[in-house]
């Protein structure tokens, strides 16, 4: 429904309108390469410093240190530890009730539904590390014995409940964009609700879904709040799941907090740690709008 | 949205049907383990916020005070038994400095409880010390014969941690007199600032978008750009923040560099939920406002932006929800700082709620989890009051075309 296209108006008002609200659409723009020129200026100073070699390589991260070394694994080993248990979490979870919203959920109650995931979404994530170091991690204790105080198990558990959300929500929309056509033709041939939700809509929704999870794994690397405050900060290259571990955004807030001095090698590497997990973020958004438009179904 | 194609009365195979039964409850699941998890950290937060003490204080204040009794007047006893005599204690009261500093020092609250009757006021100084700290049933439990053993100068209190002077308390390095004071201030400063901000240029990017350039070069550029900026990850904000506002641009740690931070991090929330709302204008009310000859201006700002408004405010209100409750990007750029004083302007030092409750967490004594249970009760608090205001505009004002 595009209105006609009308000529391009002189008047100086309408003009003038049209030149602010670019404008400020431009500031949008700005933010982007504000990003990418702010991380870029202090990661090449970093770099200058600091052999690529040793921050892909280096079996340690300790730019604290008399003798720091600045290899990025360990964090990355702890952000990817995190996030697994945060997806093995929210993705069964968050699949499941994108289902029920989708498929089953009566309209009255899919409404309700929404509204408490969407309460779910705004609950800071600084309560939620709250809840994981103070609440959750003494409970586990019970059960897990060697189970540090700070510890990626109870982080990722809290995390995973934080981003079902994002998973039901995104899965829920590419589910209800499939046609109902087709689920009417399955019920014709006698299929049952279940059979009609898993075997027909979920393969007709994958492309959404595989998306869903992918924007969800976005969000558990880039989560911080939850680990900084219950996985610890001591980077352990490890797959232990009880251990005291650091993430790349719980290396951030630890470096942010402390006063190592503008331009020291230890601030740039917070950039350094910054930059790769911008990369890596955005990196999987990409990678989720691709699956999205090349894995689609289509249906005229 | 469709209703779901859900029959009742099919028949075959008795198996297909129970599995069916099955799968369906098994969906539900998730959301009540949500909904008890939610309910465990409420319940958890709020017991945690009281709590069953026994302090000593140095100079043997160990009195409370009837309910009726004015805080000066509690204060001033507390004085004279500190060695002041008679005049200088009211000299102290009377100069507003001298106050101001006897206030940063000693807390009056009213305590549910004490040993010396229900509903107390006391004095804790800030050179009091915790002898213990028990959860309330287990303090309750032990009451009488805590009463017994204590010890001169010693009190024994149920402390309910979320009072009124905990909104206009300082932060402290004592818990027992910590308050969120300066952050509440400073949190009201940064979102205001940060609103002013990103509510224009939200706004007129989604007019932008939805009521000018519908498609194009310029709107897809615009439309990828900010589903990705979406998806950055909050604190790479704060590193943003931290190269351009504090260093760049030499605004230092203030509520400024903060406040433009949470901005680019809200411009994009806003734009998404404004151009929900405009879309939601029907395109007969553009083309009967254009057929009276409208320009596209007089269309937008006339028509389709009242209409939308509703919607628009609604958006506001919850990124700005989703605003106060961010610490990520504003530890970066300075709100981790102690800062003993309210902030007084754009370019004084500051802390927020989230971030001092961050700092809460991470202190070792453990009265200070207490003190974080209190700030968290109040920022769940706020919260749930935007988030009632933005049910009733969306209820209140819902239009159907």
């Amino acid at each position: 429904m595009e209105l006609l296209r009308q000529a391009p108006s002189r008047n100086p008002k309408e003009v003038l309108t049209f030149a602010l609200l670019v404008l400020l659409g431009a500031v949008t723009l700005l933010t982007t390469l504000g990003v990418v020129l702010s991380l870029l200026g202090e990661v090449v100073e970093f770099f200058r410093r600091v052999p690529l070699t040793e921050f892909l390589f280096a079996p340690e991260w300790t730019p604290l240190f008399a003798e720091p070394r600045y290899g990025i694994a360990p964090l990355i080993a702890g952000t990817l530890l995190v996030t697994v248990i945060a997806l093995t979490v929210a993705i069964p979870l968050g699949l499941a009730l994108a289902i029920y919203i989708s498929e089953l959920a009566p309209h009255r109650v899919r409404a309700r539904v929404m509204g408490i995931l969407e309460l779910f979404e705004g609950i800071p994530t600084v309560v939620l590390g709250y809840f994981a170091l103070l609440t959750v991690t003494p409970f586990l204790q019970k059960f897990i014995p060697g189970l540090q105080i700070f510890n990626p198990l109870s982080a990722g558990l809290v995390m995973g409940f934080a981003i079902i959300p994002y998973v039901s929500n995104v899965a829920a929309d590419a589910m209800q964009s499939v046609p109902r056509a087709i689920r009417e033709a399955a019920y014709a041939l006698g299929a049952r609700p279940y059979e009609v939700a898993l075997r027909v809509v979920f393969p007709a929704a994958i492309s959404g879904i595989i998306a869903a999870i992918i924007l969800a794994t976005s969000r558990a690397i880039g989560e911080t709040m939850i680990v900084a405050i219950a996985a610890g900060q001591r980077p352990t290259l490890t797959l232990d799941p009880r251990e005291t571990i650091a993430t790349m955004t719980s290396f951030i807030v630890q470096a942010a907090t402390g006063d190592q001095p503008a331009g020291s090698t230890a601030s740039l590497a917070l950039f350094a740690v910054g930059a790769t997990l911008f990369l890596m973020t955005l990196g999987l958004n990409i990678l989720a709008q691709y699956v999205v438009e090349r894995y689609r179904e289509r249906y005229e | 949205m469709s209703e779901p194609l859900l029959s009742k009365t099919q028949g075959g195979d008795p198996w297909k049907a129970r599995i069916d039964r099955v799968f369906a409850r098994a969906l539900v699941l998730p959301l009540f383990l949500a909904l008890a998890l939610l309910s465990w950290l409420l319940l958890d937060t709020l017991y945690r916020s009281f709590s069953v003490q026994v302090v000593r204080s140095d100079v043997g204040l160990s009195q409370t005070f009837p309910l009726g009794t004015a805080w000066q007047e509690a204060l001033r006893a507390a004085l004279l038994q500190e060695g002041y005599t008679e005049e200088e204690a009211e000299a102290m009261l009377k100069d507003s400095k001298e106050l101001r500093a006897l206030l940063n020092q000693n807390r009056v609250e009213l305590m549910w409880n004490t040993h010396e009757g229900p509903l107390r006021y006391v004095v804790t100084g800030s050179y009091d010390e915790r002898v213990l700290d028990l959860p309330l049933l287990q303090g309750l439990r032990r009451w009488e014969e805590l009463k017994a053993g204590l010890g001169e100068g010693e009190r024994l209190v149920l402390n309910p941690w979320l009072d009124q002077t905990f909104f206009t308390r300082f932060p402290s390095r004592n818990p027992l007199i910590a308050g969120m004071g300066v952050a509440v201030v400073g949190t009201v400063w940064v979102l205001t600032l940060a609103l002013l901000i990103a509510i224009p240029v939200g706004v007129g990017t989604a007019i932008l978008l939805e009521e000018y350039l519908r498609e194009g070069r310029l709107n897809r550029i615009l439309e990828v750009n900010l589903r990705n900026l979406a998806g950055v990850p909050s604190i790479v904000y704060g590193l943003l923040g931290l190269a351009f506002f504090v260093r760049e641009m030499g605004f230092g740690p203030t509520i400024l560099a903060a406040a433009l931070t949470l901005a680019l991090l809200g411009i994009p929330v806003i734009t998404v939920t404004a151009r929900e709302a405009l879309r939601a204008v029907p395109e007969s009310q553009r083309q009967a406002a254009f057929a009276l000859g409208a320009t596209r201006r007089q269309v937008v700002f006339r028509v389709v932006l009242p209409a939308a408004l509703p919607g628009v405010v609604t958006g506001v209100i919850l990124s700005a929800a989703r605003l106060i409750g961010e610490a990520a990007p504003l530890l970066l750029v300075g709100a981790a700082a102690y800062v003993p004083f309210y902030p007084s302007g754009p370019l004084s030092e500051y802390t927020v709620i989230p971030v001092q409750i961050y700092l809460w967490v991470s202190q070792p004594q453990p009265e200070f989890a207490r003190v974080a249970a209190a700030g968290i009760l109040v920022m769940l608090l706020v919260l749930s009051g935007l988030y009632l205001a933005a049910l009733y505009l969306r209820n209140r004002f819902r239009r159907e075309w």
